[in-house]
């Protein structure tokens, strides 16, 4: 059989899109079943036909068509269009492949997770609408279709995140999601507007082509005259900035995590808030031509991996710890892409992924296990009814950490990306880039505190003994706003009950063999793709999709870097992981004793640096106050006033003005001649 | 002329010739045939309608013809407008066949008056002279006049012909008035030779004159100052005529008043956009706040169509190069959407079969008849110009003109004679859905439900195929250069 | 120069008629004067050479059309001095509605006064009256050039019988009309009957 990558790609991107619509339309009425098999089936389809591209581009057996495949024109409004398109590149590839998989993952993982929630239709329609939203994204062929596919996830992201709409604090969550999101994407849209205002097109390509005719482009108002360049690159990683959760439009990710696991797992770690980094790297032509953009996407960047890493030490909820976990090496991916290494940036990102939704759906797994209990200070020696489980954890954890030998080919898939991203800091600073040296040292703190918390997530949870209630403690932290759990578990598990001893039970096979794919990439997927990511093979694999200025050698300078930095990541892994051991496997109860000892640090820690304090002082209450100013003094006197008063004395208007009508023949007649005397006079005046 | 011009020349009036032949045919018919004959000529009546609109399509030509030494135009234009009109009168002679039965006023003669009535505004849309102009004015009035008397023994529906006859004659004088004063002027009374004479000189006495046919014609349009005479009309006469005032001849006076202005006196535009912007003002204030007032379902009706040619008068007003398409538009899609919102209120029957024009009337309308309510609620979304209907396309495309013509202070009125209109439609929706149900309603009788499902159907479907309408009234409208 | 004069005496003698159909206190009064003034128009007509259109004047507006009106004026009662009374209400804004529109008219005529119209222009100049006179030259025409206003005119009066018959025109069921036909029709057979009743129980009708 012979079919195009043109029909492949369609297949990829409008597969999702059709489970969703048979899901949330039918749902109600077809059997749950069906929606799941359907959604989930065409999931299938679709990762199989992504990574069938995927493979072919990689191995070079199938050729990328240059133009986008165009569908149709959506937006036609004097000179400003947009075309429905299918983008079909490097990142578009990688990122179809990485998303199809994953959510095809996700999906047949809820099948088990959500098993005893009610409203499995409505799930995997949201969720297979997410995937919809966050294909056409990555496959844009302008910067519109990117953002319809932006709100698209963002909409997925706001409606998943409320999953449990009967519970408040899911519904606080997702409306600060959306509203964090919506500062980024205000940027975001400036963004556009600025690229459509310079460079009078939208599409990729063509922007992309006119840059070099645009460098000394200025934009402002009368004397304030910025470098278009500049300010384009920096209103898109505003926008980039709110999606990714970047150190200050972070504060709604963690909060994020009200969402059911499998959308945690899916959306916030391991796709949609990557679309910031895809932005950055797919506009890399616009930012290799703003040094002071790539400047602040560095520093960012390099803050984001620092602050989050070290508030992830501090939290006690497992899934916390992973969000936060995730802040962080989205930090990674964006000083990787600030530094210029773009490469890296997607490589990091793409290996990311399978670890990162991994330790999420094994969280999943604890939680499911534990009848939705999310307190690590509640878990210890899950290990035992939960073998597997922890066995997957431990391959997430060794993946994230970034284990391997340095020098050879032998690691786990965050050892090649991130060590990647660490030497080219390294390059890049004795290249004299801003902020690269700050940034490799921040990649090798949070490389330590990485190590460190995600070891004791591991060891908090699965080993020791069993801290929480007994009896399988009803909470309702994550899932059971809807509560039909509860008759189902009682009972169940008092049979195998012993002290200490975790009253959990393994998840069923139906979450487990997604977790064993995933593994497989968490543990392959750096060894098999370092070489075309980021290797020799990078400049062929990338092709056009990625651009980097003729002075940037970075890439190929972080092989020249001296031994010790080659080491130093490594070395720091396994002093974080021996300060783990130390504070929760050998020392049963330091964990605390720190955290007392150090209580106002602890606590700025735990608190996530008061951000949220923070956020909630000046701009919640700030906006509070004048929101009631506008609404008080603003809406109901001055502009209720008005349109109250416009509209009763419209009333009083007409009534008295329906008086005229009569209903006298003489009246109207002479009405009628009134007025033809008036416009002839008219006309006669105005003549002369 | 001698014969073979004249064969020549009437070759192209294939659909007058068909409906004028097809009335006088009727009429004999109905004098001959039996009182039952009725439903047979009222049945045949709209086939030759219908025949006479697709004949007008079909053997539109392709370029302009200026027929009887330049007395009568057959265009793309009038061929559109004409295709409409036949359609929408063929409606409410539909809508009326069933009401006139059940008041005994089955008389053949009532299809056959509409026949002529459409001959009339045939007429009225392919004037090129002032003639033609009267002529067209003329025979379409007066056939409406007595439609507005029909039912002699009500004495509402008499004085209401009565009233519109004498208005009318008064408005007939202005416009005979203003022709009089042009011909004397100029000496000529054809479009094109005006168009040269009103270019080349300042004539006052043509400018003069013009305001006075434009008067006469407005008066027929029902425009402020000029509307007077239509609610209490519409609220005399039988619903069903009411329906066919509403619709054809509103669109053909509106058509007829376009290709005057544009054709004769397009060159000066200046000349007369200032009496146009005053009446579209006064008509979309007339229109959207007399309404709030009313009670009666046909009274605002009324108001509503005075309303809308006052959007009309905004196309108008917009000048002769953006002007026409957006009247074209508008128009067809106004006829429509009220020969629709006439037939709901023909389908408001009570228990005993008689008609309900209160406002209040309608209360709880959706428990009783969910599907008429959807009808009426489609239509009065599609004329308020909730965007997904017709009705939106029609406003927007006058909006559009009306900016490009610069005419922007009257877009703008536009927009919020909108915005007060659509307060009393949806007043209406909010008693039929919301309020509870006082008085049974029985839906209407066959005829009047095919035809209120049909132009619904209509307004639904057609909204997907807008574009072919909207190419179709785009092109048309640039025969004008 | 005897024109002239004429045309004054005429013009004028219109004009008052004009005011006085207005004002006169007996409806029958106004519509003599109505007459007069078709009169002394068809005059005007005659001096401006449209002989045809002068006794066009006189045998359609004199002999029918106001014939018409004396006898709707005389057959319906109406009071016009009740009719008159709101007549000063309004008097003073009409009298100034008229006075504009006068002045209008005079600032009009005076400024086109030297706009003469271009003969070519005409459609159908009127011939000299010795290449044809009036009658002969509208005949020529009204056939042929305005055939199609002709044929129009026709339907309009179409419509107005129709509209007239459909408006007034009542077959009253228990009116017994004569039909000479039937009657002259009658036969022996058809008239006569015999039947034989039974005793006591009548015949039916």
């Amino acid at each position: 059989m012979n079919v195009t990558v043109e029909t492949l790609a369609l297949i990829v991107v409008f597969a999702p899109v059709i489970g969703a619509i048979i899901a949330g339309l039918f749902g109600r009425v077809l059997p749950a079943k069906v929606s799941m098999t359907v959604t989930t089936g065409l999931l299938m389809v679709a990762a199989a036909s992504a990574i069938t591209i995927f493979i072919g581009y990689w191995d070079k057996s199938l050729v990328l068509p240059d133009e986008p495949i165009r569908i149709f024109k959506w937006i036609d409004v004097a000179g400003f269009t947009s075309t429905w398109s299918i983008r079909l590149d490097a990142i578009s590839v990688v990122m179809m492949a990485v998303v199809t998989s994953v959510s095809s993952m996700v999906h047949l993982y809820s099948w088990g997770y959500m098993s005893d929630d009610p409203f499995k239709p409505r799930f995997f329609a949201y969720l297979s609408l997410f995937t919809f939203a966050m294909l056409s994204l990555v496959t844009a062929a302008d910067f519109m279709q990117l953002f319809f596919g932006w709100e698209g996830v963002g909409l997925a992201s706001y409606l998943l995140i409320g999953f449990y709409f009967l519970k408040r604090s899911a519904n606080d969550a997702q409306i600060k999601a959306f509203v964090v999101n919506r500062v980024g994407d205000f940027g975001f849209v400036l963004g556009i507007m600025s690229v459509y205002f310079v460079f009078g097109t939208i599409e990729f390509k063509d922007v992309f082509h006119a840059i070099p005719h645009h460098i000394h482009d200025t934009m402002g108002w009368g004397k304030l005259q910025l470098p278009a360049m500049e300010v384009i690159a920096l209103l898109l990683f505003i926008g980039a900035m709110g999606k990714s959760a970047q150190f200050l439009l972070h504060t709604w990710l963690p909060d994020a995590m009200e969402g059911p696991t499998p959308v945690s797992a899916l959306i916030h770690a391991a796709t949609m808030v990557t679309a910031g980094v895809v932005l950055v790297t797919l506009c890399s032509p616009i930012f290799q031509v703003a040094p002071f953009a790539s400047g602040v996407v560095t520093l960012i960047g390099a803050i984001t991996a620092i602050f989050a890493a070290t508030i992830g030490i501090a939290q006690n909820d497992i899934k916390r710890v992973i969000a936060y976990s995730t802040c962080s090496q989205l930090g990674y991916m964006f000083f990787a892409a600030g530094i210029g290494v773009y490469q890296a940036a997607m490589f990091h990102l793409f290996t990311h992924a399978f670890f990162k939704a991994m330790l999420f759906l094994g969280a999943g797994s604890v939680i499911h296990g534990l009848h939705h209990e999310q307190d690590m200070r509640k878990m210890g020696g899950v290990w035992k009814p939960m073998k597997i489980t922890y066995a997957i954890m431990l391959i997430g954890t060794l993946a994230i950490t970034g284990v391997g030998i340095p020098g050879t080919n032998f690691g786990f898939a965050g050892f090649f990306s991130k060590d990647a991203i660490i030497e080219s800091a390294f390059a890049a600073s004795s290249e004299g880039l801003p902020f690269a040296t700050f940034a490799f040292w921040m990649g090798i703190l949070a490389a330590f505190l990485t190590s460190f918390y995600s070891w004791r997530l591991a060891f908090m949870t699965f080993t020791g003994t069993f801290r929480g209630d007994a009896h399988g403690g009803h909470h309702d932290d994550d899932a059971h706003a809807h509560a039909v759990h509860a008759a189902h578990v009682e009972g169940h598990h008092d049979a195998h009950q012993e002290d200490g001893v975790a009253p959990a039970h393994e998840s069923p096979l139906v979450m487990l063999v997604p977790l064993f794919i995933l593994a497989f990439g968490a543990i392959f997927a750096g060894f098999i793709f370092n070489d075309a990511f980021v290797g020799e093979g990078a400049h062929d694999f990338w092709g056009h999709a990625i651009y980097v200025s003729p002075e940037n050698h970075i890439l190929h300078a972080r092989h020249n870097v001296p031994e010790w930095v080659k080491f130093m990541p490594l070395t720091v892994t396994l002093l974080g992981l021996l300060g783990a051991m130390i504070v929760y496997l050998w020392n049963k109860g330091l964990g605390e004793k720190i955290a007392k000892a150090t209580g106002p640090i602890h606590a700025f820690l735990y608190n996530k640096w008061y951000f949220d304090e923070l956020y909630d002082a000046v701009f919640v209450k700030g906006a509070r106050a004048l929101g009631d100013f506008f609404w008080k003094v603003g809406d109901q006197k001055l502009i209720d006033g008005i349109i109250n008063g416009i509209a009763s004395d419209t009333n009083i208007i007409s009534k008295k003005s329906v008086k005229v009508q009569s209903g006298y023949v003489y009246h109207y007649a002479f009405i009628m001649l009134i007025a033809l005397v008036a416009f002839g006079a008219l006309v006669l005046l105005k003549k002369g | 002329m001698n014969l073979a011009s004249v064969t020549h020349d009437l070759a192209f009036m294939t659909p007058e010739l068909v409906i004028a032949v097809g009335a006088m045919l009727l009429v004999l018919m109905g004098a001959f045939v039996s009182k039952s004959a009725y439903r047979a000529i009222t049945y045949l009546s709209v086939v030759v309608l219908l025949v006479a609109g697709f004949l007008g399509v079909q053997h539109a030509p392709d370029n302009a013809q200026v027929l009887f030494n330049g007395s009568y135009v057959v265009d793309a234009f009038g061929g559109f407008a004409k295709l409409i009109i036949a359609l929408t009168a063929a409606c409410a002679i539909l809508l009326s066949a069933d009401y006139l039965a059940e008041r005994n006023l089955e008389k053949p003669e009532y299809p056959v008056l509409a026949l002529l009535a459409v001959l009339g505004m045939y007429v009225m849309v392919s004037a090129h002279d002032l003639l033609a102009v009267y002529m067209g004015v003329e025979l379409q009035s007066l056939a409406l006049y007595v439609l507005a008397a029909y039912a002699r023994d009500d004495r509402k529906s008499s004085e209401a012909g009565l009233k519109y006859f004498v208005l009318g004659a008064l408005s007939s004088g202005i416009l005979l008035y203003g022709v009089s004063l042009i011909y004397g002027f100029t000496g000529t009374i054809n479009f094109g030779k005006l168009m040269t004479i009103a270019k080349d000189t300042s004539n006052v006495g043509l400018i003069f004159g013009m305001v006075f046919v434009l008067s006469g014609i407005a008066f027929k349009m029902s425009v402020a100052p000029f509307h007077m005479w239509t609610p209490d009309v519409y609220e005399g006469a039988p619903t069903p005529s009411t329906a066919f005032f509403a619709t054809a001849p509103k669109m053909a006076a509106a058509i007829l008043l376009g290709r005057f202005l544009f054709e004769a006196f397009g060159e000066v535009v200046s000349q007369w956009r200032d009496v146009v912007s005053i009446m579209a003002v006064l008509s979309m204030f007339v229109g959207a706040i007399f309404a709030l007032q009313q009670t009666n379902m046909k009274r605002l009706l009324a108001y509503s169509s005075i309303l809308n040619m006052g959007y009309a008068m905004v196309a108008i007003a917009a000048g002769p190069v953006y002007g026409p398409s957006a009247l074209l538009l508008f128009t067809a899609i106004y006829a429509i959407t009220s020969v629709g919102m006439f037939g709901v209120l023909l389908s408001m029957r009570d228990a005993k079969g008689k008609e309900i024009t209160k406002i209040s009337g309608y209360s709880g309308l959706s428990k009783q008849r969910p599907l008429l309510s959807l009808a009426l609620t489609i239509m009065f979304f599609s004329i308020t110009g909730i965007p997904p209907l017709l009705g939106f396309f029609g406003k927007f495309q006058i909006f559009i003109a009306a900016v490009d013509g610069g005419v922007m202070p009257l877009a703008l009125i536009l927009v919020i004679a909108s915005v007060i209109s659509a307060f009393y439609y949806l007043r209406v929706l909010k008693v039929v859905w919301f309020d509870e149900p006082s008085v049974e309603i029985v839906g209407g009788l066959a005829t009047t439900k095919v035809t209120v499902t049909g132009v619904t159907l209509m307004i639904a479907l057609l909204t997907p195929f807008i574009g072919l309408i909207y190419t179709a009234s785009m092109a048309a409208g640039h025969f004008f250069k | 120069m005897l024109q002239i004069a004429a045309f004054y005496i005429l013009a004028a003698v219109a004009l008052i008629s004009a005011i006085m159909v207005v004002s006169a206190k007996n409806p029958v009064h106004s519509v003599m004067f109505l007459i007069t003034i078709f009169v002394t128009t068809s005059g005007l007509f005659v001096l401006a050479g449209a002989e045809y259109l002068a006794m066009l004047l006189i045998v359609v507006y004199v002999g029918a059309v106001a014939v018409l009106f004396l006898f709707v004026v005389m057959m319906l009662d109406i009071d016009f001095v009740e009719l008159k009374q709101g007549f000063m209400r309004y008097a003073p804004f009409g009298a100034l509605v008229a006075l504009v529109l006068f002045a209008m008219f005079v600032l009009v005529a005076s400024a086109v006064v030297e706009a003469k119209v271009d003969p070519h222009v005409l459609a159908s100049p009127t011939p000299a009256l010795d290449v044809a006179n009036n009658t002969q030259a509208i005949g020529r025409i009204l056939y042929t050039d305005y055939i199609l206003f002709f044929q129009l005119a026709g339907m309009v009066l179409f419509v107005a019988m129709i509209g007239a018959i459909v408006l007034t025109l009542r077959h009253k069921p228990y009116v017994k009309r004569q039909n000479v036909g039937k009657q002259v029709a009658r036969t022996r057979k058809t008239g006569v009957e015999n039947t034989k009743p039974k005793i006591g129980e009548g015949v039916s009708l």
